[in-house]
């Protein structure tokens, strides 16, 4: 539509010529006379020929104008309106830089997700036939199952509801047999390699074995197979594929409070994410039904027992309301104010909510009834560090020289004069009063608890069985001191209190297995162990918890990915995310991850060339540092930009075994 | 029942009012339309800018939106094409029949983008169990059943293309929107790309909103430019019509105002030429009438000397007429006396004349009863009366009908016009009537004599005119009775007016106000006699009020 291009300079001209023409009338004629004349003066100098072609050109354009006065104004009329409003209507092709902000960090619950369409049972389907489409049609959750139950037939009692628990296959190949089948009845079979269970509360547990299940169908009086009776398996849950899983379930946080109720524990859980609208709901009818059965032993929550949700969680604009029943009174407004809000915060939709107790609006101590998603940061899973906000922790580490060193402005800064090379994978207490470390040979934990300046190491513990050897040392924030001795196939974790002698623990649940190594979240509950399981290591998570009496049980420990093969160390990057050193599938040496706890898709990070990595440290906030070696030279590797996941790896820094105090 | 009765009528009353109401405004309105340009002008323009502007929006609008559409779904192609490509790709690489639509499903989930931009559903045609995979809240019913036939259709045939609708787009538990739905085939799998059109439905919304407002904006701006110009034109032109209704009224001085060179002005120059030019020739007439006027006066004046003298001796010839032995000379005696008095009273005449026409007759009102006046003139002409065989019937109000009146020129008036309807009354009966009312007293003499040929009732005033000029003179008029008669009855702001139809006779009114001087805005009596003329329109001596 830009009329500019065909024309000419001159042509543009001579249309602004006749716009003027046109409103100022007679007296313009002179002026237009007066410049062509001008013109052609001017050109005569330079050129006479065009000299005279303009003039010629003028005089034609003149006598134009005289015989055709108005059509030509006219038509300069409709030329300079034509070209105004084109000028109008172009897109623009440059001006100022308009600066914005990418959107929130975006949440899990966020991404888009895929439903699957269901087939009602056509008519003169086979009873296999059934029996498959009836487990397809499971794997939707759309409107209560609608369809699926659509090839059930009497009382089969089959209620998966919105939080069923289920049966996870490997895959769809368990193709449906039929067993027996007479005229009006029929068994069919169905085989297949079962992975798991998702509990209903949300837990996962691995469960690898061969199933087989049996389904009768009746023939109604219509001439169609319905199935009559559910195999035990399927009664009270769904058989679904893993993909089937991935698609319809996400893992979301429930967060609660750590026995001396100074911080919040995720509890991550898998949810059914049949419609995004009722994520909030189901999110807090979790919260109110308590922690998994593997992390309860070891958290509380703030909700009296038998708090229920009433109605649904609201959703106006970008306020929730959530409103709890009765029961909620007894319970500290703050602390389920603390809980509710960090797990709402997971939906990027709420930025602000209100609790409600039986329709009466609750404002915790010092805060507004409508509270904003982020607020109670006190209460963060990470401690007084946040992965928001910058961090100015700096790593400790083993300095060039061999000694203990700190790191001033970017560049080593040896604490310890003495000791060099006696001390290796230092660990320094999270209120920086006492390092405990390894020998360099591993089979020793040393200590001494003036970190400022020490002269001399005591050491604490001693391998106790022959060929053992101990995994870095990592300090709760209750500054206890855990370490794990490990041998082939055998481990055994141990722990100090401040001021008191190493002790077993008694419940260890990885004790017929290797443990390379062993970090405690900074919530004091968890812990995460690189175990090797069948040659391959796996990353496993776990709780800690305190009897009554004292005694400490860290039984349950849960795979969270086993997707690197190799992994060699690994550090709490967050409450939710781990930075593992390792290998997966096809690298040929190990490289940085993050590993989501909740056990979704591992991520690299960063990028470039980093040696032969060896230990990684990583906080809330603050870069992440990994201790490489190439050849005899140690190394310690950091992000350019810390705040940029793929941002590169550059190791200036001279020394080996980084690792963070908090 | 009356509580109904009362509201009907309430209603029945408020119908008629606002009836009269709109009725009213629209006479007024059409009062208004008729007489000013402007308004014609601007509502003129009023309406056929708003049918173009209305029209311009509407083509605008549709424009637009097929514009819009268009880009869309361009876009839409777009994106699908990269998806079917996509598919393709994962078709290709994914060995393992088992996990393809898994595969497929899984990217389809990551290049679904974020919510909001749009929406897919893929089908694998070859899975009967499964009717395919949506994202987000999706409803399947969102894909309309001829796309899917179009597709199949199109599948079938050798080039598998790209098809594309619109429809309405569907989820779970939230409203459904219009969207522009295209799909296509890759291999086993139909794949469709739905687009909600919510964005631009608001743009398009905002386009028209700014169209109506700009539409109206130029209406209004429209409007108010025809009428500036035409208040410009009109001014100027309701000057001249004034002028021009001033100069019409004798104001000859009257001229327009010369403002410019434009059109206005050259026909306020050619007003004024044509005024002056007027004003001339007026003025060069006054003067010759004045002069004939005066020569008249003069010639009157001038013969009333020697006259008085022929009339001593007349009169001494007259006296002395029985004394002249040849009778013929007695004779001429007498007819020098009788055409001496003729000769007298139409010198009178003409100098009353000649007074009325110098403009020096001069009322000399006094509050009269006119039955009194009536019965004096009847007095005067019943000799005249008898002599010709007629009666005079007199029809008088009980009460008085004073009126300040020249008791002298009325008197003359009434003799003029009794006289007049014995000389051409036949014989017949006379009837004067008189009649008042709050305002004006009149006096009408009706005759039954030859009565008048249409067109007679005004020339009867002119100065000699006579009905027959063959007809034998008996009573010796001057033939300016009637002139003088009328110029009297204006001296008093009133009306002389005839009436008269061949062989029925004539009647002539007098209508006079009550107090000279006073407008005469109608006459207590008709101007036609009732039972008469009835067959015949009234003619046009209405007009003579002037």
């Amino acid at each position: 539509m830009n009329l500019r291009s065909p024309l000419t300079h001159r042509n543009v001209l001579r249309g602004a010529a006749g716009r003027t023409d046109a409103t100022h009338g007679r007296t313009h004629d002179s002026h237009a006379a007066a410049d062509s004349r001008a013109d052609a003066t001017h050109g005569r100098t330079h050129d006479s020929h065009a000299a005279a072609d303009s003039r010629a050109d003028d005089v034609r354009a003149a006598a134009g104008r005289r015989a055709n006065g108005p059509i030509v104004r006219l038509t300069g009329c409709a030329a300079a309106l034509l070209l105004a409003s084109t000028a109008c209507a172009t897109v623009p092709s440059g001006g100022r830089v308009v600066s914005g902000r990418s959107a929130d960090r975006a949440e899990q619950a966020d991404d888009p997700y895929v439903r699957l369409i269901p087939v009602r049972p056509k008519a003169g389907w086979s009873p296999e036939q059934i029996v498959s489409g009836f487990l397809y049609a499971s794997a939707s959750f759309d409107d209560d199952h609608r369809v699926a139950r659509e090839y059930l037939s009497g009382n089969t009692g089959w209620q998966p509801g919105a939080r069923p628990a289920v049966t996870v296959f490997q895959d769809r190949r368990f193709a449906p047999r039929i067993d027996k089948m007479s005229e009006t009845q029929a068994t069919v079979k169905v085989a297949g390699d079962q992975l798991g269970a998702i509990l209903p509360e949300g837990q996962y547990t691995a469960d690898p074995k061969r199933v087989e299940v049996s389904f009768e169908l009746t023939k109604t009086q219509q001439g169609a197979w319905r199935i009559t009776g559910l195999p035990p398996e399927v009664r009270a849950s769904l058989l679904l594929t893993k993909a089937d899983v991935d698609r319809a379930f996400r893992t979301m946080n429930l967060y609660f409070f750590t026995p001396d109720q100074q911080q919040l524990v995720p509890n991550g859980i898998f949810l059914p994410l049949a419609n995004r609208r009722h994520l909030a709901t189901h999110l807090v009818r979790a919260l109110l039904t308590g922690p998994t059965s593997w992390l309860s032993p070891a958290v509380k929550s703030a909700f009296p027992a038998d708090t229920k949700l009433v109605g649904d969680v609201h959703i106006d604009k970008d306020i929730a309301t959530v409103n709890l029943s009765g029961q909620a009174r007894a319970g500290d407004p703050e602390r389920m104010s603390a809980q509710l809000s960090w797990t709402l915060r997971q939906l990027s939709d709420i930025k602000q909510w209100r609790l409600r107790i039986d329709g009466e609006e609750i404002a915790p101590e010092g805060h507004d009834e409508t509270q904003p998603i982020r607020s109670w940061q006190e209460y963060n899973p990470d401690g007084q560090l946040s992965e928001e906000k910058e961090s100015t922790e700096t790593p400790y580490f083993i300095g060039s020289k061999g000694q203990f060193s700190g790191l001033l402005s970017g560049k080593e800064n040896p604490l310890w004069t003495g000791l060099a090379y006696r001390l290796a994978r230092p660990a320094a207490s999270p209120d920086k009063l006492e390092v405990a470390g390894l020998s360099p040979e591993g089979d020793k934990v040393l200590y001494s608890d003036k970190l400022p300046s020490a002269t001399n190491l005591q050491t604490l513990l001693t391998s106790q069985q022959p060929g053992s050897r101990f995994t870095p040392p990592t300090w709760d924030r209750n500054n206890q001191l855990w370490v794990v001795e490990t041998a082939r196939d055998e481990s055994w974790l141990w722990v100090r209190k401040r001021g008191q002698r190493f002790q077993r623990v008694e419940h260890w649940g990885l004790g017929g297995r290797e443990v390379l190594s062993l970090r405690v979240a900074r919530d004091g509950v968890r812990a995460a162990a690189i175990v090797k399981v069948d040659g391959r290591t796996q990353i496993q998570i776990g709780r800690i918890a305190y009897d009554p009496s004292g005694a400490i049980d860290a039984g349950a420990f849960l795979p969270v990915s086993s997707e690197l093969v190799d992994a060699k160390d690994l550090a709490w990057r967050s409450f939710g995310t781990l930075a593992v050193l390792g290998r997966k599938g096809g690298d040929s040496q190990a490289l940085p991850y993050l590993v989501p706890v909740s056990g979704s898709a591992i991520t690299p990070l960063g990028i470039g060339a980093l040696g032969e990595p060896e230990s990684i440290a990583a906080s809330p906030g603050a870069p992440v540092y990994i201790g490489t070696r190439s050849g005899d030279r140690s190394q310690i590797c950091q992000q350019q930009a810390p705040r940029d996941q793929y941002s590169e790896w550059s190791c200036r820094i001279n020394g080996s075994d980084p690792n963070y105090a908090r | 029942m009356p509580a109904m009765t009362s509201i009907k009528r309430n209603v029945r009353r408020g119908l008629v009012t606002f009836r009269r109401i709109v009725r009213g405004a629209t006479r007024r309105l059409y009062t208004r339309w008729r007489r000013s340009i402007q308004v014609r002008v601007v509502t003129s323009t009023l309406v056929i800018s708003v049918v173009v502007v209305a029209l311009l929006g509407v083509f605008l609008q549709l424009q637009i939106t097929a514009a819009l559409m268009e880009a869309k779904t361009n876009t839409a192609v777009g994106q699908l094409d990269e998806g079917l490509a996509a598919v393709r790709r994962d078709l290709a690489s994914s060995a393992e029949t088992g996990t393809r639509p898994e595969t497929v499903v899984n990217n389809l989930k990551a290049r679904s983008g974020p919510s909001g931009l749009y929406e897919v559903y893929i089908r694998d045609t070859s899975n009967e169990f499964v009717d395919g995979w949506t994202t987000n809240e999706l409803r399947q019913e969102s894909v309309p059943r001829r796309l899917r036939e179009e597709l199949r259709q199109a599948s079938a045939g050798a080039r598998p293309g790209t098809a594309s609708t619109y429809g309405t787009l569907s989820y779970n538990d939230r409203r459904s929107e219009r969207g522009l739905i295209v799909g296509g085939r890759a291999g086993q799998f139909e794949l469709y790309y739905l687009f909600p059109l919510t964005q631009e439905q608001k743009t398009l919304t905002d386009v028209q909103r700014t169209l109506v407002g700009v539409g109206v904006v130029l209406v209004v701006l429209l409007a108010a430019i025809a009428s500036l110009v035409t208040r410009q034109v009109v001014i100027p032109v309701r000057l001249a019509a004034q002028g021009a209704q001033r100069l019409a009224a004798g104001r000859l001085e009257e001229r327009m105002r010369v403002r410019g060179e434009d059109d206005l002005a050259r026909l306020a120059t050619s007003f004024n030429d044509m005024a002056a030019n007027l004003q001339d020739k007026i003025g060069e007439l006054e003067d010759l009438s004045q002069v004939q006027r005066q020569f008249v006066s003069d010639v009157s004046h001038e013969l009333r000397t020697p006259l008085t003298t022929i009339r001593i001796a007349a009169d001494m010839l007259y006296e002395h007429r029985d004394t002249f032995d040849d009778p013929s000379v007695g004779r001429s005696a007498e007819l020098l006396q009788s055409q001496l008095e003729r000769f007298e009273s139409l010198l009178a005449d003409l100098l009353e004349i000649s007074r009325h026409d110098a403009g020096a007759a001069t009322l000399d009102a006094e509050s009269v009863d006119v039955r009194d006046l009536v019965l004096r003139a009847v007095g005067d002409s019943q000799t005249l009366a008898e002599r010709k065989g007629s009666k005079v019937v007199l029809q008088l109000p009980g009460e008085p009908c004073m009126a300040e009146v020249d008791r002298r020129r009325v008197e003359r008036i009434l003799r003029n016009l009794l006289v007049n309807a014995v000389e051409h009354g036949e014989g017949e009966e006379i009837v004067v009537s008189v009649a008042a009312d709050r305002d004006a007293v009149a006096v009408a003499v009706r005759d039954h004599g030859v009565g008048l040929k249409p067109g007679e009732g005004q020339m009867v005033f002119d100065r000699f005119w006579r009905a027959d000029p063959a007809r034998a003179r008996t009573t010796g008029g001057t033939g300016l009775g009637l002139s003088i008669s009328r110029e009297d009855a204006q001296l008093h702001g009133g009306w002389l007016q005839a009436w008269g139809e061949p062989g029925v006779g004539s009647q002539f009114r007098l209508s006079l106000p009550r107090v000279a001087g006073a407008e005469l805005r109608g006459s207590p009596l008709p101007l036609v006699p009732l039972g008469a003329g009835s067959a015949r329109p009234l003619f046009a001596e209405l007009e003579v009020s002037e």
